[in-house]
This record gives C-alpha cells, sequence and structure tokens, in this order.
C-alpha cells in the first residue's frame, strides 16, 4: 500500500467510504469534469495505436473505449469495444470498464467484467484513462490465468493453437451476433 | 296721414335701397355726391344705419357668390371640360393658356373695381351713422371687401384651376428663365442647337411672343396683387416652380464631376434666378426690387434666404450624397466636393441621411464576394481619408466604416494584403502613410471629462483616423495583425538576406517585433567575427558561410523542411556552429537548410555561369556534379525534398521527369563551388525561375491548419469509437469536449471534413462520417 493514494481514500474504512465519496463528489465535480477533459486532451493528442476512447454522447462521464489486440498475440487484429464510467469521486475511485464486445479471455467473464487490480485494490488516482486502456490491452496477450473468472480460457490458454481457434470462432460469432 | 306716411316710408326706402344697390342691381349705379349725402341724412333720421348697412354690404357677398365668382371660375370649367377627353397636352399653346388666364383675370379685376363705389358708399355710411361691419376682421373696409373675394374665390375653386394656373405661371417662368440664362451665359451650342426655335416660348425665333407673354404676366400679376390674390392663388406655384428649377440645376451641375468647389457658384446662381423670378413677379420687372415696396423686399430677402438657400443646401447635399460612393473612391480629386458637402452639411440636418446612404451604398456595391479585397481595402483607404475632410471629429467615419472592418475581418487574405502593402515599397500608398504617420496609436479615446464649464460647446473627442491604426485597427486587437507582420516580415529579411535593417526599424517601431531586427544585428556581428582572420578554423573553409541567426522564441514558424544537404556543405556548417558554439557558450544553432540563398559559380563548356539560387536548386545543381542525369525520383530521396524544383536555364528536362544538365557532359570532372553567402547586388541570378514564390513562413492560414490538426485527432477519436457522426454532432463534440476550444464554425468543419474525405482519410455516407476501415 506504498503508493501515492489520496489521504482520503487510504483514511477510508470500508464502512465510511461511501460518506466520503459522496462528500468528495459534492466538493467539486466541476473539477472531475477539468480532469475528465484533460485526459480525452492527452489521449487525442498522444494517437496510440491500438487504443481510443471518447465520451458516448453528452456525458463526460461515460466513455466508450476501444482497444486492439496486442501484436505477435493470438489477440492480434482483434478489436474490442469497452465501456468506462467514471464514478463522481473520480479520480480517488477507480471506473467501472467492462467490455462491451464479447471477449473470450481467461480474466474477462461472459458479462464482459474484468478482473485486473488496478481497477480493483490497486486503482490510484495517478492512473488515468490512457494507463488503463493499455493495461487492459496487454493484459489480453498476458492473462492471470491463477485467478480466472472463465476457468475454459484458462485452461485453454496453454494450447495456442487450440485458443487461437476457438478465440476467433468466439469473435466472429460476438460480432456476427452484435449487427 | 298714415297711408301718406305709409307711401312716404316706400319712398324712402326706395332711394335708400337704389343708393345701396340692396336687392341689387348692380348695373344701376347711380352717383352723385350730394345724392349720397342727402340718403345718408335719411338714413340717419330713420336710425336705420346698421340696418342699412348690413343689407348694403350682403348685398355685395350675395353678387360676389352668386355672379362674379362663378363667372370667374367658368373659364376655367368651361376650359376644362373642352379639354376633357385628351390628353393633358404640355404642349398646349402657352399664347392660349395666357389669354385665357389673362381674360379671366382682367374680368375679375374689373368686376371687383366696380364694387369700388359701392364699398367707398359704405365708407361713408359708416363714418355718419355710426354704423359698424363685423369688427373682428382688421384694416378697413377695403380689407373686408378682399377677405370676403379671397374667402368666396376659394370655397368655389375647380380643381382644373391650379393646373392652369402652373401651365400659366411655368410659361412665363420658362421665357424670364431663358432670358435670365441668355444674360448670365452665352451659350454658343444652345444657341445654334435651337436657332430656329426660341428657347422662351418654343415658338419659331422669328414669331417668337416671348415679349408679349411677359406683358400679359405682369399685367396679371399687378391685377391679383392688387386685389391681394397674387401670394393666395399662385404662391405656392411661384416658389415651386423655383424650387423645381434649383433641383434641376443642381442635379445637372453636379453630374459626375467633384473636382470643383460649386457651391459658392450655385449660391450666387440661385440668388440670381430667385431675386429675378420675384421681381418679374411682384414688381412686374427685372431691376424693380429696389424700387418696390419695403414689404415686399424684406419678403424677398426672407424667402431668399430662408427657402431657397435652404433649399438648395438640401438638394445639393442630397445629390452629392447619393454620389458619395464615386465621391469617396474617387479621393482626392474629389476633395473640392467633400468639402462642399462639409459646408453644407453644417446648415442642414442630412448628416443622418448621409451615414445610412453610404453605409448602404458600400454594402450593395462593395461588400459582396466580387469584390478583391485588395479593392474593399482600397476603399476602405479611401473612405477613411475622405470622411476625414468631411468630418474631422472622425464620427462620421466611425459610423460609415463599422461594417466595413466587420467585413474585412471576415476576410482571410485581409492581414496579409494589409501587410503586404504596408512593407512593399512599390505599393506608394500605404509606405507612404505609414512614413508619415504618428506611432501607433491604438485606440485611446478616454480623455478627461472632468470639464464641465464648456459643456455646452460639447464636442465629441476627436477619433483616431490615422489610416495606419485604422487598418490594424480592423482586428480590434493587435495580436492578429503583428501575428502576420512577423511572418511576413521574416520572409522579407530570409529573402532578401541583407542586413540593412533601417527601413524595417521604422515599421518595427510601428509595430514592436524589435527582437527580429535585433536578430539581425547581431547575426551581422557574429557572422564578421567568425569570418573574420582571426578565427582558425577560417583556413579550412572551402566557401564563407554567412547566416543569419534567429532567436527561436520570437519568430513565427516555418514551414518544416527536410532538405538534405550534400555533405560537403553540411560539414562547413558543422564548422560554422562549432566556431558559434565557442563565440556564445552555451548556445548552439539548429539549421533550417531550406531557406537561406546560394551564389554558385558553374563552369560549364565554354562557360561559366554565377548564380545566385535558394539551397534547394544549390543542391540539385551539386548532385549533377555525380551524375548529369537525374529523375526527380532519385532526386527527391536524396534530397528529402518533396518536389525538389530544377533550375530551368541550367537543366533540361529529355523526358518526362528525367533532367540533364545543359552542356552536362562537358562539366566532366570540374565541379564547381556552392557558396552559401551574402548575395552581391552585382549578380543578377540571369535564368532562374523564381519557382519557389510561395512564403516560406507558415502563414496565418497554415497556422489554422494547425488548429484544425488538433481537431482531427478529436475527430478520429469520436469516430473509432462511436463509428458515424453527423456533422451536427460532430461539430457539437468538438465544442464541448476539446479544451480551450479554438472557435470554428460548421461550415469550415464541413470544408475541412470534405478535405479529409477527398484525401480518403474519412468516409461520407449517408449523411454521417466514419473512419475508412483498414
Amino acid at each position: 500500500m506504498a503508493q501515492n493514494v489520496p489521504p482520503g481514500t487510504v483514511a477510508a474504512s470500508d464502512s465510511n467510504k461511501n460518506n466520503n465519496e459522496r462528500a468528495i463528489a459534492g466538493r467539486d465535480s466541476h473539477s472531475v469534469s477539468k480532469r475528465l477533459q484533460h485526459e480525452l486532451m492527452t489521449l487525442m493528442i498522444s494517437m496510440d495505436k491500438g487504443i481510443s476512447a471518447f465520451p458516448d454522447g453528452d456525458n463526460l462521464f461515460k466513455w466508450v473505449g476501444t482497444l486492439t489486440g496486442p501484436a505477435s498475440t493470438v489477440y492480434e487484429g482483434l478489436s474490442y469495444r469497452l465501456s468506462l464510467e467514471f464514478p463522481s469521486s473520480y479520480p480517488y475511485a477507480a471506473p467501472t470498464v467492462k467490455f462491451i464486445t464479447s471477449c473470450f479471455h481467461p480474466n474477462v467473464d461472459l458479462h464482459g467484467n474484468i478482473c485486473l487490480d488496478i481497477l480493483k485494490e490497486k486503482w490510484s488516482a495517478s492512473y488515468d484513462v490512457r494507463a488503463i486502456l493499455l493495461s487492459i490491452q496487454s493484459l489480453l496477450g498476458e492473462p492471470n490465468n491463477d485467478s480466472p473468472l472463465n476457468g475454459h480460457a484458462a485452461e485453454l490458454w496453454a494450447n495456442q493453437v487450440a485458443y487461437k481457434k476457438h478465440l476467433l470462432e468466439h469473435y466472429k460469432k460476438a460480432n456476427g451476433e452484435s449487427k | 296721414m298714415a297711408a301718406g306716411k305709409q307711401c312716404d316710408s316706400k319712398q324712402q326706402w326706395e332711394v335708400i335701397k337704389k343708393s345701396f344697390f340692396i336687392e341689387g342691381n348692380l348695373s344701376d349705379i347711380s352717383d352723385g355726391e350730394d345724392d349720397l349725402a342727402l340718403v345718408i341724412r335719411l338714413v340717419q333720421q330713420l336710425g336705420a344705419g346698421q340696418l342699412v348697412l348690413d343689407l348694403a354690404l350682403d348685398a355685395i357677398w350675395v353678387a360676389l357668390r352668386q355672379s362674379i365668382v362663378p363667372k370667374f371660375w367658368s373659364n376655367f370649367v368651361i376650359y376644362n371640360s373642352q379639354r376633357c377627353g385628351k390628353d393633358d397636352d404640355p404642349g398646349e399653346g402657352s399664347v392660349e393658356v395666357m389669354s385665357r388666364v389673362a381674360t379671366a383675370i382682367s374680368e375679375l379685376y374689373d368686376s371687383a373695381v366696380s364694387f369700388l363705389p359701392q364699398i367707398h358708399r359704405c365708407e361713408m355710411l359708416c363714418e355718419h351713422s355710426g354704423a359698424k361691419f363685423e369688427e373682428c376682421i382688421p384694416g378697413g373696409m377695403m380689407e373686408h371687401f378682399k377677405l370676403h373675394l379671397r374667402a368666396t374665390l376659394h370655397s368655389q375653386m375647380p380643381t382644373s384651376f391650379t393646373n392652369l394656373l402652373h401651365k400659366f405661371y411655368s410659361a412665363a417662368f420658362k421665357v424670364f428663365y431663358h432670358a435670365e440664362v441668355g444674360n448670365q451665359v452665352e451659350e454658343s451650342d444652345e444657341t445654334t442647337d435651337e436657332a430656329m426655335q426660341c428657347g422662351g416660348c418654343d415658338a419659331a425665333t422669328d414669331a417668337c411672343h416671348c415679349q408679349a407673354i411677359t406683358n400679359t404676366f405682369c399685367q396679371v400679376n399687378r391685377q391679383l396683387l392688387e386685389l391681394d390674390l397674387l401670394e393666395r392663388l399662385a404662391g405656392d406655384i411661384i416658389s415651386s416652380l423655383l424650387l423645381s428649377v434649383i433641383t434641376d440645376h443642381v442635379s445637372a451641375t453636379c453630374r459626375d464631376s467633384y473636382d470643383q468647389s460649386r457651391i459658392s457658384q450655385l449660391e450666387k446662381w440661385v440668388e440670381n434666378v430667385v431675386i429675378g423670378w420675384l421681381e418679374v413677379v411682384y414688381c412686374g420687372g427685372r431691376g424693380q426690387l429696389s424700387s418696390a415696396d419695403s414689404a415686399i423686399q424684406t419678403m424677398v430677402a426672407n424667402n431668399l434666404n430662408q427657402t431657397y438657400m435652404t433649399a438648395l443646401y438640401h438638394t445639393y447635399t442630397t445629390t452629392r450624397i447619393d454620389q458619395l460612393f464615386n465621391i469617396v473612391i474617387e479621393y482626392p480629386e474629389s476633395q473640392p466636393a467633400l468639402e462642399d458637402i462639409r459646408e453644407c452639411l453644417d446648415r442642414t440636418h442630412l448628416r443622418n441621411h448621409l451615414v445610412e446612404s453610404l453605409r448602404s451604398a458600400i454594402q450593395t456595391r462593395l461588400l459582396h464576394p466580387g469584390v478583391n479585397t485588395t479593392d474593399v481595402l482600397h476603399a476602405y483607404i479611401s473612405a477613411i481619408k475622405a470622411l476625414r475632410v468631411l468630418d474631422p471629429k472622425g464620427v462620421l467615419l466611425e459610423l460609415v466604416s463599422e461594417p466595413v472592418r466587420q467585413y474585412l475581418r471576415g476576410r482571410e487574405d485581409t492581414v496579409r494584403y494589409i501587410v503586404t502593402s504596408l512593407t512593399d515599397e512599390s505599393c506608394s500608398e500605404l509606405s507612404e502613410e505609414l512614413l508619415v504617420a504618428a506611432p501607433l496609436v491604438l485606440d485611446d479615446s478616454h480623455s478627461d471629462d472632468d470639464n464641465m464649464d464648456f459643456w455646452e460647446t460639447w464636442t465629441p473627442d476627436p477619433r483616431t483616423a490615422d489610416i495606419i491604426s485604422m487598418l490594424v485597427n480592423i482586428y480590434g486587437s493587435k495580436d492578429v495583425f503583428i501575428t502576420e507582420y512577423r511572418t511576413i516580415l521574416a520572409d522579407r529579411i530570409l529573402s532578401q538576406f541583407s542586413y540593412d535593417t533601417e527601413r524595417e526599424i521604422r515599421y518595427l517601431e510601428h509595430l514592436k517585433c524589435e527582437v527580429m531586427v535585433k536578430d539581425v544585428a547581431d547575426s551581422k556581428r557574429i557572422n564578421s567575427s567568425i569570418n573574420s582572420d582571426e578565427n582558425p578554423r577560417r583556413e579550412k573553409q572551402k566557401f564563407p558561410v554567412s547566416c543569419m541567426i534567429l532567436s527561436a522564441q520570437f519568430w513565427p514558424s516555418f514551414k518544416e523542411e527536410r532538405l538534405q544537404l550534400p555533405e560537403e556543405v553540411m560539414k562547413e556548417l558543422d564548422t560554422y556552429t562549432e566556431a558559434f558554439q565557442d563565440l556564445k557558450g552555451n548556445r548552439t544553432l539548429n539549421w533550417k537548410p531550406h531557406l537561406g540563398q546560394v551564389q554558385v559559380e558553374i563552369e560549364l563548356k565554354n562557360r561559366t555561369l554565377n548564380l545566385t539560387v535558394t539551397p534547394t536548386q544549390a543542391t540539385v545543381i551539386y548532385h549533377f556534379q555525380e551524375r548529369s542525369r537525374w529523375s526527380i525520383g532519385d532526386l527527391s530521396t536524396i534530397t528529402q525534398e518533396n518536389f525538389p524544383c530544377p533550375c530551368q536555364g541550367v537543366l533540361q528536362e529529355v523526358e518526362s521527369d528525367v533532367f540533364v544538365l545543359v552542356e552536362g557532359e562537358e562539366l566532366g570532372d570540374k565541379g564547381h563551388t556552392a557558396t552559401v553567402g551574402v548575395s552581391q547586388p552585382d549578380i543578377a541570378p540571369p535564368a532562374i525561375e523564381e519557382d519557389e514564390a510561395e512564403s516560406v513562413m507558415a502563414s496565418a492560414q497554415d497556422q489554422r491548419e494547425e488548429e484544425l490538426q488538433v481537431f482531427w485527432s478529436y475527430i478520429v477519436g469520436m469516430l473509432t469509437n462511436l463509428d458515424s457522426l453527423p456533422l451536427e454532432r460532430i461539430h457539437a463534440m468538438l465544442k464541448m469536449f476539446v479544451q480551450g476550444s479554438v472557435e470554428c464554425s460548421p461550415q469550415e468543419l464541413r470544408a475541412f471534413l470534405d478535405r479529409k474525405v477527398r484525401q480518403h482519410q474519412l468516409i461520407f455516407t449517408n449523411g454521417l462520417y466514419k473512419l475508412p476501415k483498414n
């Protein structure tokens, strides 16, 4: 726990965490918008390959992200949509990130929930959208098979050829469904 | 006795009736003073003075109402019914009209005169019997009579009368005016033109009846004047004729010539014509005014000053205002006209009209897409100068020029044009202005208003009308302007490559870009130091290098180009850099290889060419040392230039996109030297075509493009994640999410997106933009 987490979150015990969040939110939701707007700018200007996100409609607190699978992994060339929802206490609380496109992956469940430490207990206010997307992108190529949300995928991972075959079928089906 | 008495009184009544025409028989005029004296005594005895007077007067009024006036009007009514059905015939003989009017009026005059004895009797009666007529009317019995006559006339006036009278006076006026013009100027043209016709009466010259008309006219006027009817019946017509001739004359005089002052000449003319005409009308002839009644003299003088001079100024100003746009454009030739207008504006209330009219003229004639920015600016400058003459306070200018400024702000090339013409010596107008201009004043119109003692004579603070300031102020702030000026100044300094900054300094004192000029001075010093004999490295140099050292922060951004110089040259530049670092300690140089000038000496078989060329051209030539034949593609790779432009006189395109050196074979291995250096004025570049006339600086437009590039990354972001969006949505989202959003209109955005579509970076279908799949 040696991260630079703001005092608010560190001091907060589980019982009064919600109160705290509300207090922070009330204090300045304006500065949250400002932070998000700034993150958007950073993201737009950096123009990283393979990751992107943008507010979905007029709501700055709800974004749509797009990432492509990292090169030289089984996910290469596949593109996934995600949703990012920012709480009003952002960046002191992590955003909720889910896959919209169904993703066959050891650490992603059938509803798109992602098991990633920086989105949970290891969240820090110094992370931003870009860091989240890059982390998820690298998670695709390097799953954590010790605590899988998708057991089938975790088992299959050892056999990359079979895994890729299944993955592509799944991907095709998922995209076929979405259309 | 009773019967006798009755008979007696009956007789008496008959006598009285007869004397005073009661139960009127006007033809039955009996005169004789004795008679009258007797009758009056009789009336006195009977104590019936008032009764008799009332009856007598009543008889006169009845006569007026029932016979005289109807008879007078019947002249005109008959005339009217005769003419009825035919079109109004303006050419109808003036003689006919004249005589008809004259007859009618003299009839009226005669009948009116025939009442005189009767009036006289009534007056006597009043005197002796103490009877009174209506008291409310001032003046004697005669005035009373005239008043009744006027009233009766007016009550029965037929509509055609004014027409006819107008014709009558017009004809007379024409005769008068013809004579007047003839007196004033001997217009030879006119006399030859209309030799067969008299200008006054339109009759053949030998049958001219001008004199007859004048005579009749004078008679009519005299009669009307005596009856006090002239002003009532014809006043309007008399003045309207004058006004219309004033209008005609003014617009004829002012037509299309603005280079002479007209107003004093016109004043004289009006005075002559007006006084002349009024003399003819009221005094019966030219030059009789001095001998006329003093009442008439004052009336004429008042009319002249109040009505006609005012009319002159008004007409003149209105005419000029209609022409004002042209006058403004033709400044300074139109200076006299402007001075006239200024004089007249003080005597009329036409300022608002002037502003409105000029604004709308400018709107319709200047501010539309068909006019070049150059022309708009020229017009703007003319307007500034012209309105400065018209109103030194500058208030008019402020009002009129606002829409122009607003319009110019909307044109993209305005700044560039202004700056170019400011700095371009050949475009004298603005440059001269710059030299005479006082230091740039940016709207400091807030002076102390504390002094309340003279509030009555307050005038608005003079607005600044210095042209340079006005031009710079088009943009409200000088920032935009200076940015562009820097760009162009940079261009000039770099393209001339001269260390002579005297002229630039003068501009910069106005526009404050000192650092750039200081850079030039510093460069001069550093160059002479590095190139001096004391520098140990100088020995090793193959050719002299001079450079212009620019402070990175203070110059506008350059167009990025990656010209790859030949290694030999690069080495020299590195040497220079080292020398610079020695000199300046912790600073270094960042070369912009595509800027500057190169003097090359090209040794060909039987000639040597000394050329001053751009670095790109020099590099291209340099590479022809190695090979005599290059294709554009190969040159591009080696120079890193997108399109290295070959020098036309030296190179020849033998086939598509492949060049050889003219007399290339003979070049052999003699080689040639390339020198980056100060241009010497005596070396004229002979055969080089200036292909690269375009600015090396990023223009304001390029900078705008950069701003749009920021938008582009956002657009890519939103389309990546949200698939496809319509224009409005993109515009709205940019507005919402781009920080410190630069203004971008939907039109501009559409143009930008359409450009991206043409570059295949976007796809546009069904009104939605999306990214191409790759």
